[in-house]
């Protein structure tokens, strides 16, 4: 059951190489293409506007720890002061938001687009696979596998005695598929288009965001113990000098 | 793969050792997990085909894969001269981050340079 066989060089030359060497290439073209059809929307002035207010009273929120208490309580009545704070929305206004957002004939051409640049090469490059690679052994993977993985890693072959090491193209193609996003990783900069869940949660995110995530952060900014760091540095300032007479007179502490 | 010789880049301490608020200036800490993710693939992908070309199989292959994540942490941890605190938030994120990301162009890489050399 676990003789070796002896496959053609052929196969190596002609399969395995050209299969490999396309899926890269299709990903970087892939990569290009996506940067050139994606169209830049300006941005709408209301919804850079939140943004702005949210990133404000999170570096609030941060750094709060480093002003006097004082100052914090001033700038946290700012923003979440009831009638005219900036972080308080009104509740009439908020489906309004989200039903323009959402309806956007713009945005939902965009994540049409991306989906679409994602999912075409990949299903013609599997039906070329199918068509062309299929009825023979393509490799042998190095480790063992179990018997159930034969449906899914031989398709093509239907010998039943051939061990299950030894895979058709089609798995090769899978293999392909997924290994090949740490290469893109590195070769093509940050993380690009062959990982668009994540930029299609930032898109959809950007519709709802500025009317949820304004309440958020007033939440988060009530929430907020304000314990001042500060006030101990120049203790601990004066503690470290040497302990020489003229000194202690020089720096007034502020308690 | 530029950010290989430069993992170092300082984030912002506290200059006082008495009250422990630890500050961390973010887009420093993100730079450095990113070097982190890119020395791990980098080195994946290596160790794939050098495991390959050795002729591993089956669960020795597997542990050479650990071996090589190992060795990754440890210069990573070298290169941050060990103050491991200055440069990341925690012990864990340099240890364990990306530890399984490698596996799947591990596999790729290593079933390819083992076919090319041992069977054809």
């Amino acid at each position: 059951m676990a003789e070796d066989l002896v496959l053609d060089t052929a196969i190596r030359d002609w399969v395995l190489i050209p299969l490999s060497v396309v899926m890269v290439l299709i990903g970087i073209l892939r990569y290009f293409v996506s940067k050139l059809m994606r169209s830049y929307q300006s941005p709408d002035a209301k919804v850079v506007k939140e943004g702005q207010v949210v990133i404000r009273a999170r570096s609030l929120r941060a750094a709060a720890n480093f002003i006097p208490l004082k100052s914090f309580r001033a700038r946290r009545a700012y923003f979440s002061n009831e009638e005219n704070g900036l972080l308080y929305v009104p509740k009439g206004q908020v489906p309004n938001a989200q039903a323009q957002m959402f309806s956007d004939p713009n945005m939902a051409m965009d994540m049409m687009k991306k989906n679409l640049s994602m999912i075409i090469p990949q299903t013609l490059t599997f039906a070329w696979v199918n068509f062309f690679f299929s009825g023979f052994v393509a490799a042998k993977i190095p480790f063992p596998l179990t018997q159930r993985f034969r449906s899914m890693l031989q398709n093509g072959i239907d010998l039943s005695t051939v061990d299950v090491s030894y895979v058709s193209s089609r798995s090769w193609y899978f293999l392909n598929l997924f290994g090949l996003r740490g290469l893109f990783s590195l070769i093509l900069g940050e993380e690009n288009a062959t990982d668009d869940t994540q930029r299609m949660m930032q898109m959809s995110g950007f519709g709802f965001d500025p009317t949820k995530s304004l309440s958020a952060e007033k939440d988060s900014l009530d929430i907020v113990q304000h314990e001042w760091a500060l006030p101990k540095f120049e203790q601990c300032y004066i503690n470290s000098l040497p302990a020489q007479e003229g000194y202690s007179l020089l720096f007034p502490l502020f308690s | 793969m530029a950010g290989h010789e430069d993992s170092g880049a300082s984030k912002k301490k506290t200059a006082d050792s008495s009250n422990d608020l630890p500050t961390f200036n973010a887009e420093n800490l993100q730079n450095n997990m990113k070097i982190i993710y890119y020395s791990r693939t980098f080195l994946s992908i290596i160790g794939g085909v050098i495991a390959g070309i050795l002729g591993y199989t089956g669960l020795t292959g597997f542990v050479f894969y650990f071996l090589i994540m190992a060795i990754t942490s440890l210069g990573l941890a070298a290169k941050a001269k060990f103050s491991i605190h200055s440069y990341f938030d925690c012990w864990n994120r340099l240890l364990l981050d990306g530890f399984l990301g490698g596996l799947l162009s591990y596999v790729l890489f290593w079933t390819f340079a083992y076919d090319i050399v041992h069977i054809f």
